[in-house]
């Protein structure tokens, strides 16, 4: 008599997590590792952001999440916007200087603005990231960064953000007020944050009216979440499920996939 | 016309400076640093000044009692000692919203206090007017 015994299923293939965290040695883009090594010039576009890069090191970063130089600039009258737009098209720094912006305030505006930035273009990416090669950006002499740095301080943010409050919600989605019970006392730059709290402006749509930098905003937003008085909007109800009576493999199709995207 | 550099070793020119920094308090940030760094690391240093920072800039009782509008932050200046140096942390005013300070470490047998004091709040105010 013989014995037929099954052969178990293959295992199905796994990401070594660990692995692939070694490899990176906790950076947090390879490719800007690998652009830092060979001191490259040009811009890395990554899906939430660009980086420029002079001989290898980090000069400017912009962000659709993070407000410009020019709004940090021209938000409390430092400088009017339309003197930004001048100097902005002539991509002469010298400019800055000679519209009264002294070298330390534009040093001090253009770092903030720059790890604001950059810490958003570092978040992680469903898109791989592109590098063009070109010339240096016209901000570039003010304070470049390396690459390590900047990468440890976006970590670094990351675990601050997580230890005020680990939800992040608050991070991305139009905000709503919440009403404690017992509301604390909120200092004045929380307070700010919280006045624009209007159940449709997001963060960034705050830090851009208080012409502040994002991170410091989803701080606050995390402090003041923590204290219960700022919650993200809960997203709009799920539409009636429509009359799918004609075919019931539909509506289990859809729940399937409604149960699968909820995980 | 001094940038961050420039004004964190003119700062080191103090008798008495150990290290210097110029943080920012709200993401705790070291924007430069120069010099030996208190506790033996200057990212966290700063980031441990910071909290300190925050704590005071925060609270309004810390703020001038004349009645006026506060500035932000209300308070200029931030003082500790122990047995053997000073840490002060002078806030910078900027005409841009920020939250910066200038951080010294002052050795307490060669370090004078009261002229830290002034030169940190000469040098916050260069950094940004020039």
């Amino acid at each position: 008599m013989t014995v037929v015994g099954t052969t178990p299923p293959p295992r199905l293939p796994v990401r070594d997590r660990t692995a692939a965290r070694e490899r990176y040695a906790g950076g947090v883009s390879p490719m800007l590792t690998r652009l830092a090594e060979e001191r490259a010039t040009g811009v890395l576009d990554r899906e939430h952001g660009t980086l420029h890069l002079a001989e290898g090191r980090v000069v400017h970063a912009e962000s659709p999440l993070a407000p410009s130089l020019g709004v940090l600039l021209t938000a409390h009258g430092a400088l009017d916007a339309e003197t930004w737009r001048d100097v902005e098209d002539s991509a002469e720094m010298e400019r800055l200087v000679r519209y009264g912006v002294t070298p330390g305030a534009l040093e001090l505006a253009q770092v903030s603005a720059l790890y604001d930035a950059a810490y958003f273009a570092l978040a992680p990416s469903s898109t791989p990231g592109r590098f063009r090669y070109g010339g240096a950006h016209w901000l570039a002499s003010v304070h470049p960064v390396p690459v390590a740095g900047l990468e440890r301080e976006t970590l670094r943010r990351r675990a601050l953000l997580r230890r005020l409050w680990p939800d992040p919600a608050t991070d991305a989605a139009p905000l709503i007020r919440a009403d404690p019970v017992a509301a604390p006392v909120v200092p004045s730059r929380q307070a700010a944050v919280l006045e624009h709290v209007d159940g449709v402006r997001r963060a960034v749509d705050i830090a851009r009216a208080l012409g502040r930098p994002a991170f410091h905003t989803l701080v606050h937003l995390r402090r003041l979440a923590a204290a219960g008085l700022v919650a993200a909007q809960p997203p709009p109800a799920p539409d009636p499920p429509p009359d799918t009576g004609a075919d019931p493999y539909v509506a289990l199709l859809k729940r399937v996939r409604d149960a699968l995207e909820a995980l | 016309m001094p940038g961050i550099d420039e004004c964190l070793l003119e700062t080191m020119r103090l008798p008495g400076a150990r290290g210097a920094a110029l943080v920012d308090w709200t993401s705790g940030l070291a924007l430069g640093t120069v010099g030996d760094p208190p506790g033996g690391d200057h990212e966290t240093a700063a980031a441990e000044a910071a909290e300190l920072a925050r704590l005071a800039a925060e609270q309004q009782a810390f703020g001038p009692g004349d009645g006026t509008e506060p500035a932000d932050p209300p308070v200029e200046d931030l003082i500790l000692s122990n047995r053997d140096s000073y840490h002060v942390l002078r806030f910078v005013p900027t005409s841009f919203d920020s939250s910066v300070f200038l951080y010294l470490w002052l050795a307490r047998a060669d370090g004078n206090l009261a002229l830290a004091r002034i030169r940190l709040g000469e040098m916050a105010e260069r950094l940004v007017l020039g």
